[in-house]
């Protein structure tokens, strides 16, 4: 049975990261959520902005612990937020009736677009979906959440892994800009 | 030598756990499954391998300038012409300079009744039994008479790919090499192809 047979997988993983590649994963997503949190919870605490979302988290293992990866370059971690970012406000402003409908739309549609765009990036999905799911001050963001928190930190942390990244002697960062 | 024997040819294989080795000696996460990777190899590779034979042409390979003998010479000052020369064979040409066909060693042999590869000592038994040596035969016909036409020939851009093609199918040893109105330029012979293929292999 070919079916069968392409269930039991055709390769092997790839070899496991030294400890420095370890350490400086470590050192590059801490600070670079720790500049995202830190914006959320002591600059943006008095007002109705936020910083910090969810898939902020998930970006973090790309552009900090995976950046030869094609889907941890630049073109991708902001391109791929903003993109989804306008596609998960669309989807529940048009069908935020039927949040069901307008949580799978949005996050399929980012994909499409993402990779339409070549700007696919993982975290998209999860920011288009917290488009839909999210709280009310998500909600009540409209299409500012588009550029706050969206595009202003997948900034913020593109500038920390540009900084960290080119550090050690065997990292570099990024691949390719555009 | 048979003309038609396979040869086993081994491809140039990487194995996942040479990739795996590759891959741990390049620092950082690189999220590619070795599969995967090796199947981009195997594409990029017969590309590259590809190109390379591309790149090898009559041009670089052939020996020029040739020496070209005029279809009315005799065959016996053929004969003198190829001995002096040190070669085995040359293009003939017409009154005006175009390749009409191709003189070799094997043409005299054939004429002589000795067959197409006779071992010395054939031919050295057959001398002691005539005296003449089956020369005579030789003796007032032209070039045109016993040359191999008509002349299979190729250009400067024809590859090292095609030309070896050429030889085995055709059962042939060289090949003149022609401009675009037929003017003899040069001769690629497998002496020639065998020394290109060298200069390929080192590039491999």
């Amino acid at each position: 049975m070919e079916f069968l047979q392409k269930l039991k997988g055709s390769s092997q993983s790839p070899p496991a990261v030294g400890p420095a590649e370890i350490l400086w994963s470590w050192i590059g997503s801490f600070i670079g959520i720790g500049a995202v949190s830190f914006a959320h919870y002591k600059m943006f605490g008095h007002n109705d902005l936020m910083m910090l979302i969810g898939s902020f988290g998930a970006s973090a293992v790309l552009i900090y612990g995976a950046i030869r990866s094609p889907l941890a370059q630049p073109r991708n971690l902001v391109g791929g937020h903003v993109l989804s970012a306008i596609v998960g406000v669309t989807a529940y402003q048009l069908l935020g009736q039927q949040p069901w409908i307008a949580a799978s739309v949005a996050v399929s549609t980012a994909i499409a677009l993402m990779h339409f765009s070549k700007t696919l990036h993982p975290p998209g999905g999860a920011t288009a979906l917290i488009a839909v799911i999210g709280s009310d001050e998500v909600h009540n963001l409209g299409y500012l959440y588009v550029i706050v928190p969206v595009a202003l930190g997948a900034v913020i942390m593109l500038i920390i892994a540009l900084i960290i990244n080119n550090i050690p002697k065997n990292r570099r960062y990024p691949e390719f800009w555009l | 030598m048979s003309e038609n024997k396979q040869l086993p040819v081994i491809a140039a294989d990487i194995s996942e756990g040479d990739i795996i080795k590759a891959m741990k000696a390049i620092p950082g996460y690189i999220d590619i499954t070795p599969g995967d990777f090796r199947e981009i190899y195997h594409v990029a590779h017969t590309l590259a391998v590809q190109r390379m034979l591309d790149s090898v042409t009559a041009s670089g390979l052939m020996t020029s300038p040739v020496l070209s003998i005029e279809q009315t010479t005799q065959l016996a000052e053929a004969a003198r012409m190829l001995a002096s020369n040190q070669i085995t064979g040359a293009p003939v040409v017409d009154s005006e300079k175009k390749v009409v066909g191709v003189i070799s060693e094997k043409n005299f042999l054939i004429e002589m009744g000795l067959g197409a590869s006779p071992s010395f000592m054939q031919i050295a038994t057959h001398c002691l039994h005539d005296k003449s040596c089956l020369v005579a035969r030789l003796h007032g016909r032209t070039v045109r008479d016993i040359m191999t036409q008509p002349a299979i020939t190729g250009d400067k851009q024809m590859t090292i790919g095609e030309i070896s093609a050429i030889f085995t199918r055709q059962k042939i040893n060289r090949i003149p090499i022609v401009d675009r109105d037929g003017t003899v330029v040069g001769i690629v012979t497998r002496t020639d192809l065998t020394h290109g293929f060298h200069i390929f292999s080192q590039g491999l």
